[in-house]
């Protein structure tokens, strides 16, 4: 893989990209290079086969067609819908966190010392070091969000896949989860990828953008403006987005009708 | 027989009940350990299933030499009591209810969303399916079919030496297994994409896992009977559950109320002259309820502190 044309180290890379089931693809192939310093948001209607493409993209579930390919230093962490969390499991704050130590290597026994350190330095980035013998059940929306991404700081990742992280958050709530969002772009070799629904606001900050439906045969990877510009966009949400900043922009990743 | 009079009998009779008593206690530490596992994975009647597949294993082990060679299974029979027990061990009841319990495993690997069908309503295939073989084979058998009531309703009063070791070394070997991967199989359990996405070997882990229950519940259900295994694999987990929100303790609770269960359970139907099985259920129900019950009053006492005493939920 060679450089990005914003001259970051690419940490995937995808070429005519089929993702879908049963060797059926759901959406058009798909072209793209996600690089250290990038936000991308992938955005789109309910069921537009988001999850689909961020399944394949972190390996749960093989691609259709093209071509994948991860960099060696990849390393990814998949940040949950706070949803998806079962709260029937008593699982403290510090012991969730340590679960990003986990690795294929380092199964069995109990965590070291270093585990619980980097644990520790990762509930301290995101300003939740008193919350680490809480249960994680028992707190709020916004406590438990910075939380998930203690643990994906925790994993030594470089590549956060975010799955709705301001999802059932109030304002205050959204804002301190976007900046810490930031946080995680602004790591020295990082990107990030985030499903999400707030299209307006997430747009703003992305660098890049993945914008899909699958009931009208879109798939469109390109710059924040670009997407925000496009026909598709105009399609799916009734309107284009008025520009704001200067986010975007960046070649590299072809507009894919 | 008045109370102090039957502890008095059964210490006297110690001897002949002991292999029981330590086989109930095995058997309640190892199902109470695994059991956490079960009751937060939502799958508590996976081990009703798993025990009645292995009551079926056992009651084919008895009824297939009565088929394949009716002849030299009565001579057994005419030879004497044990005779036709251990007639091969091809026909070992134990080799039976592990291979059926194994085999009822399967249920977890496979993906019955491809069949258009949930996992639960495989279990309950898998459930209904060996109760029914188990009460027709049974109903095959006339020599054996005390061993099989016993096998099937937990009312073994003695068990076998082999049992015990069988069951002593299943608790000592899985529950080191246990122990060794405890802090990843939660993690699998509790978030199994992210396990996945971390490259945890999630499907091996819970490969392990659902071979571990299978093989504790035939074995345990051999020994003790299918009403106790699905007892002591689901309810002193919920009750160490209802207790604490620490997880370790969680998995030293349950374990410790499924040995008392076990123990607990097989004195006082001697001192009563219950059945066995339904009376370490029983015991283990209690621990439940009492652990409601305390769950409740601490909630209560909570509530009526001072309410510095609450959390904040701020952001």
């Amino acid at each position: 893989m060679t450089e990005s044309a914003a001259g970051h180290l690419p940490l995937i890379h995808f070429a005519d990209l089929r993702v879908g089931y049963d060797r059926r693809a759901i959406l058009p192939p798909l072209s793209a290079t996600i690089a250290a310093g990038e936000l991308w948001a992938v955005i789109g209607p309910n069921g537009a086969g988001k999850s689909t493409l961020v399944r394949t993209l972190l390996g749960l579930q093989p691609p259709v067609g093209g071509r994948l390919d991860r960099a060696q230093r990849l390393r990814m962490s998949y940040v949950p819908q706070q949803s998806a969390l079962d709260a029937i499991f008593p699982i403290s704050v510090a012991e969730f966190v340590r679960m990003g130590r986990q690795a294929p290597g380092h199964l069995a026994g109990r965590a070291s010392r270093a585990d619980a350190d980097a644990a520790r330095a990762a509930l301290d980035e995101v300003g939740a070091r008193d919350l680490a013998r809480r249960q994680l059940r028992d707190l709020s929306g916004g406590q438990r969000q910075r939380v998930l991404i203690a643990r994906a700081i925790a994993s030594g990742a470089n590549l956060f896949v975010l799955d709705e992280p301001t999802a059932a958050l109030d304002i205050a709530a959204e804002r301190t989860a976007m900046e810490l969002i930031d946080g995680l772009r602004a790591r020295p070799d990082a990107a990030v990828v985030m499903v999400t629904h707030l299209v307006e606001d997430t747009l703003e900050r992305a660098d890049r953008a993945l914008l899909l439906d699958r009931d009208h045969d879109v798939a469109l990877a390109g710059s924040a403006r670009e997407v925000r510009a496009s026909a598709a966009f105009a399609k799916i949400y009734g309107r284009t987005l008025p520009h704001h900043g200067s986010n975007g922009g960046a070649a590299g990743a072809g507009v894919t009708p | 027989m008045n109370a102090s009079a039957s502890w008095q009998e059964l210490y006297a009779n110690l001897p002949i009940f002991k292999d029981a008593i330590i086989t109930g206690g095995l058997a309640g530490a190892l199902l109470g350990f695994i059991g956490v596992h079960v009751v937060l994975r939502r799958m508590v009647f996976a081990s009703s299933a798993i025990a009645q597949a292995a009551a079926l294993g056992v009651a084919l082990s008895f009824w297939v030499p009565i088929v394949a060679d009716p002849i030299r299974h009565a001579a057994g029979h005419q030879a004497g009591a044990d005779a036709h027990v251990v007639s091969s061990l091809l026909f070992e009841p134990v080799l039976w209810a592990v291979a059926a319990s194994l085999l009822a495993t399967l249920v977890f690997i496979a993906n019955p969303v491809r069949l258009h069908l949930t996992r639960e309503s495989l279990l309950g295939l898998v459930y209904l399916a060996s109760g029914a073989g188990a009460v027709i084979v049974g109903d095959r058998i006339t020599q054996e079919a005390h061993d099989l009531s016993a096998i099937l309703f937990g009312s073994a009063v003695v068990v076998q030496p082999a049992d015990l070791v069988l069951v002593a070394a299943a608790t000592v070997g899985l529950l080191c297994g246990h122990l060794l991967l405890w802090r990843a199989l939660i993690f699998v359990g509790f978030d199994p994409v992210g396990a996945r996405v971390q490259r945890l070997p999630v499907r091996r882990l819970n490969a392990f896992l659902f071979l571990s229950i299978g093989l504790a519940v035939a074995l345990c259900t051999r020994a003790l009977g299918a009403l106790p295994v699905f007892a002591f694999s689901v309810l002193p987990a919920m009750a160490a559950l209802a207790l604490t929100s620490r997880m370790w303790v969680v998995f030293l609770l349950a374990t410790l109320f499924g040995a008392l269960a076990g123990v607990g359970g097989y004195g006082i139907s001697f001192r009563g002259e219950l059945p066995v099985g339904a009376t370490q259920t029983a015991v283990a129900a209690a621990f439940v309820g009492a652990a409601m019950l305390a769950r409740l009053a601490a909630v209560r006492l909570r509530r009526s502190a001072p309410q510095g005493g609450a959390h904040a939920r701020d952001q």
